[in-house]
């Protein structure tokens, strides 16, 4: 039993060894420390309300910043996909449809989410200045049972 | 004749670790905000879970596979899984909408089934780990 213990322990070991390394040398490759989280400041925040009637009354137009894996399995009606992370490969198709002045709604998911504050951060220097962030958005929307549609990304 | 069952049990439990954790190898960032999402650990301690887990879960199901280290990777496995239920569990019960359970690739939301799912793979990992067969570790001196 002991030893059984002392080689889970160097199963363990060895794994993370293991990922570590490999993570060393991958392109994929993230820091082993996580960058601190963005918290969203309050005047950047919509309430799910409010973007409900903006979204009924076609006045603004809804980014998913999730990855786009996560937009096609299911993302708000209507929305545009543009990931955080590949923001510089997906923005130019999706510029197009947009106008400096356009109300638009970001959103991820979930509460610890900052997907949507870094995009914020990013199209704000674009010229993108009436930008709101729905805070857990796509967790909201699916709960208040507001239109989503799966599919390919936009 | 030996019974083939414990032999396809074991394969098959490895064969899941190994596609779970490969899954979750192939997008470490991905894998990185799924850990963060469920809240349960500090900040600077997701992405070193997160690019460790998913090979010892490789590992562990590579040693099922081969049958070497039975008893020990199906205590590892046993473990993880008690570890992901816990996860699961507290997730539901404050309605996080998070899985991560095959990376970010198989987007699926944690539910009910995921911890029946859980807890079958749980089973067979300690049902693993205490038969006694011909590669048992406790019969052979050393490896």
């Amino acid at each position: 039993m002991l030893r059984t213990l002392q080689r889970a322990l160097c199963t363990v070991a060895a794994g993370t060894l293991l990922g570590l390394g490999v993570n060393a040398v991958s392109p994929r490759r993230i820091p082993w420390l996580r960058p601190p989280r963005i918290t969203v400041p309050a005047a950047n925040q919509i309430a799910l309300e409010k973007a409900r009637r903006l979204w009924e009354g076609g006045d603004a137009v809804f980014l998913d910043a999730r990855a786009t894996n996560a937009f096609v399995a299911g993302h708000i009606a209507g929305a545009l996909s543009l990931p955080v992370e590949s923001f510089d490969a997906a923005f130019p198709s999706v510029r197009s449809r947009l106008a400096t002045e356009q109300a638009l709604v970001l959103y991820c998911d979930g509460e610890r989410c900052d997907d949507s504050i870094r995009l914020l951060l990013k199209l704000r220097p674009l010229g993108y200045t009436n930008t709101h962030v729905l805070v857990n958005g796509w967790t909201l929307w699916q709960r208040a049972k507001l239109p989503t549609t799966k599919g390919d990304a936009p | 004749m030996k019974c083939f069952v414990p032999v396809l049990l074991r394969l098959l439990l490895g064969a899941v670790f190994v596609a779970a954790g490969a899954l979750k190898a192939l997008d470490p960032a991905a894998f990185a905000n799924d850990v963060a999402r469920y809240g349960l650990l500090p900040d600077a301690a997701v992405n070193v879970v997160a690019l460790a887990l998913p090979w010892v879960e490789v590992l562990a199901g590579a040693l099922l596979i081969i049958g070497w280290w039975r008893q020990t990777a199906a205590l590892v496995i046993a473990a993880m899984n008690v570890l992901f239920l816990a996860a699961v569990s507290l997730a539901l019960a404050r309605g996080l909408e998070v899985c991560g359970c095959f990376g970010a690739a198989v987007a699926r939301k944690a539910s009910a089934w995921t911890l029946v799912e859980d807890a079958a793979l749980l089973a067979a990992a300690i049902w693993v780990c205490q038969t006694k067969g011909d590669n048992d570790e406790t019969n052979r001196g050393g490896n």
